[in-house]
């Protein structure tokens, strides 16, 4: 027999599973002191992932919504008012004992908090900021806090929320105001990106600046802000999610941009598209969202010689690149700088980290990249090592695409045991 | 040929002590079987230490230095469940001395190819084991105490106790591994050898709720079964709770996937 708890959960996680983001965001380290009261550490880098669920996903969070009624009506959403949707509703008491149950039994890192808009924002706000404010001062939490604010919520609200949470987001939803004016009528991309824009001021206020006595101020959400867009519910090509992005990330110094290839959600609405959004399109949107921030690709790059400004599907973007680029292939792994060795398919930042550093003590043969693991099927027609120079057919050849297409595939089914 | 056995697990110090004095008396490798505290059956044959500081020191003595970074690689390693990572170690420690001072540059030799790849494996052991071990609540002389069985593939229950110390501070907690117990009463760490796997309590109040979330957190329309087995291989589901969900939760996804697309369509 199930309990009142049991059932909550099971409704109010069930509607939290679409949101895309799962990790626990770098808010450096923290654990409670000697003769400290309190609970919890913050172990630096992305977090722990305590489990995974069949679709691969990493469990890290206790992410649940605080209540699925909702006011809105955004129509990809399943507690959209006019939804017929299972309805529950958390109080604050028990979001904050499931939390610190679960957390010490190792389940999680920390909790991440979503919710519907009962009433009004200011009053869902407010029930939030108090969940995490007794997890904080009443418990003495030191475990992961990431908020997920309400837009339109007052701004003191959303100020208070970053006293107390190491991470706060607003979902962005769609990359234009015509996506949410279809999909999402009550929302509004200026009122959305305002808010952003207060807390990137707040966050870096309160990294750098000191009360007048001289004392540092309080943290406030030093995990920074992360949003989340729907990939493939309105008709945007990858142009302009990757634009937005590109501008979120540079006027509002997001920590992430998640993308979530939309998916069909039980009684949609019927303005929807009919068939979920391939989810390859989800991994190639992020594939080049790293591009652009740890490979030092610019945008153009990516979408230089694309059909209809969307991502290449067969090849990953790195290669798409290189496919269009032969004329710079193939490049010497013993010579080439490193953000050449970064441009060659099949060469991570830490395989190329590996190369500099053991190039400075004898020449790379190809022996050498085997025994680096490195994946000599994909970079051989684009490296030369030592004693190895591709065949000149290899890059000319009709037929390279072809063949690396299919590697790819492989690659992306056989990745695991 | 000098055998050498390591009683101690996981046996850092007491390889360290024994390196040192072997390479003192210039005692090669190819001289010396090393082993490990797993192999009992050869108790009978074990030798006497010898004292090391023999008459026989050269003047050209060994320096006896290693780099800080091979002190941290060695203490990683002996944490490997293979008997043979003492000889490997000692191999190193005399190629470092005799042959090369920056050996461990060398990521390409095969010797270290080898000590890397032990090293990486005990530290992803003991990543696990913060993700992966799960408490169970009990009460002990009155007060609330936590109780967790877990079995590391390699000897990585001491270094990964910061960790348990420093998140659960304030918990009384037993971490019960097969090799070795840990308890901590809120100030300080007892080691247990061997402790008794059935301390472990039977049911745990909160679990069904972490179930019910597990279960509820995963989207059937999404799944991606080598992505879960290339993360949380099958090999450590014994332990966890939630693992005995997964067989059901695959079955019916298709079938909760078919039904979210129908109700779109129709």
């Amino acid at each position: 027999m199930q309990d009142k708890i049991e059932t909550k959960l099971e409704i109010l996680a069930d509607a939290a599973k679409y949101d895309a983001s799962c990790a626990s965001g770098s808010a450096g380290k923290r654990s409670a002191g000697k003769g400290e009261k309190g609970i919890g550490s913050l172990t630096g880098g992305s977090g722990i992932c305590h489990s995974f669920t069949p679709d691969g996903r990493c469990v890290s969070l206790l992410k649940i919504l605080m209540t699925n009624y909702c006011i809105y009506d955004c129509h990809y959403c399943i507690n959209r008012i006019s939804s017929n949707v299972r309805r529950a509703r958390f109080t604050v008491q028990e979001v904050v004992d499931l939390t610190l149950s679960f957390y010490k039994r190792n389940y999680i890192e920390g909790l991440f908090l979503s919710s519907g808009i009962i009433k009004d924002p200011d009053y869902t706000m407010e029930s939030m900021v108090k969940i995490a404010k007794s997890l904080r001062l009443d418990h003495h939490f030191k475990g992961y806090i990431h908020l997920k604010t309400i837009p339109n919520a007052s701004p003191e609200l959303q100020e208070e929320a970053g006293l107390y949470a190491d991470r706060l987001s607003i979902n962005i939803e769609m990359p234009t105001q015509k996506g949410l004016n279809t999909f999402a009528p009550e929302k509004n991309i200026s009122d959305i990106t305002g808010s952003m824009g207060r807390l990137k001021d707040k966050i870096s206020e309160h990294k750098t600046s000191k009360t007048h006595t001289g004392k540092k101020l309080p943290r406030f959400a030093p995990g920074g802000q992360s949003t989340q867009m729907i990939v493939g519910a309105d008709a945007s090509d990858d142009k302009t999610i990757l634009n937005s992005s590109v501008n979120l990330y540079q006027t509002h110094k997001l920590r992430r941009v998640y993308y979530s290839a939309f998916s069909p959600i039980p009684d949609a609405s019927l303005i929807l598209p009919l068939k979920p959004a391939p989810l390859i399109r989800e991994h190639r949107l992020y594939q080049a969202d790293w591009l652009l921030r740890f490979y030092d690709f610019s945008l153009d790059e990516i979408l230089q010689g694309t059909t209809n400004n969307m991502l290449d599907m067969d090849h990953d973007p790195k290669l798409a690149w290189a496919l269009r680029n032969r004329h710079l292939f193939p490049i010497d792994i013993n010579k080439a700088d490193k953000k050449l060795l970064l441009r060659v398919p099949g060469l991570g930042a830490l395989t190329v980290q590996k190369i500099i550093k053991a190039r400075k003590y004898c020449s790379l043969s190809w022996s050498d990249l085997t025994k680096m693991r490195v994946p000599l099927g994909k970079v051989k027609p684009f490296i030369t090592a030592s004693d190895y120079r591709p065949p000149a057919y290899l890059l000319d050849m009709e037929t390279l695409s072809h063949q690396l297409k299919q590697t790819e595939q492989l690659d992306l089914f056989g990745r695991a045991v | 040929m000098k055998t050498i056995r390591i009683n101690t697990l996981p046996g850092y110090e007491e390889w360290r002590d024994n390196a040192k004095s072997c390479l003192l008396n210039y005692i090669p490798p190819s001289s010396i079987i090393w082993k490990g505290a797993e192999q009992t059956q050869d108790e009978l044959f074990k030798e006497l230490p010898e004292n090391s500081k023999s008459s026989a020191r050269a003047k050209n003595e060994p320096i006896l230095k290693v780099p800080k970074s091979f002190v941290e690689l060695a203490q990683t390693a002996c944490c490997h469940n293979t008997p043979e990572r003492f000889a490997l170690l000692y191999k190193i420690f005399w190629r470092i001395n005799f042959e090369n001072r920056k050996l461990l540059n060398q990521s390409l030799d095969d010797d270290l190819i080898l000590l890397n790849k032990m090293v990486k494996e005990v530290r992803r052991d003991s990543y696990k084991i913060t993700a992966f071990l799960r408490f169970r609540e009990t009460v002990y002389d009155g007060r609330e105490h936590y109780v967790a069985w877990y079995e590391p593939f390699h000897y990585t229950l001491e270094r990964s106790l910061p960790f348990f110390t420093k998140r659960f501070r304030n918990m009384n907690w037993s971490i019960l591994t097969p090799y070795r117990a840990a308890h901590w009463d809120g100030k300080s760490l007892f080691l247990q050898d061997n402790p008794d796997p059935s301390q472990l309590p039977e049911e745990d109040k909160i679990e069904k709720y972490w179930l019910t979330y597990y279960a509820g957190i995963f989207n059937p329309a999404r799944v991606k079964k080598s992505a879960m087995l290339a993360q949380m291989p099958k090999k450590y589901w014994t332990n966890l709770p939630e693992a005995k969900l997964i067989p059901d939760l695959l079955q019916n996804s298709e079938a909760k996937a078919r039904e979210m697309i129908d109700k779109i369509k129709n």
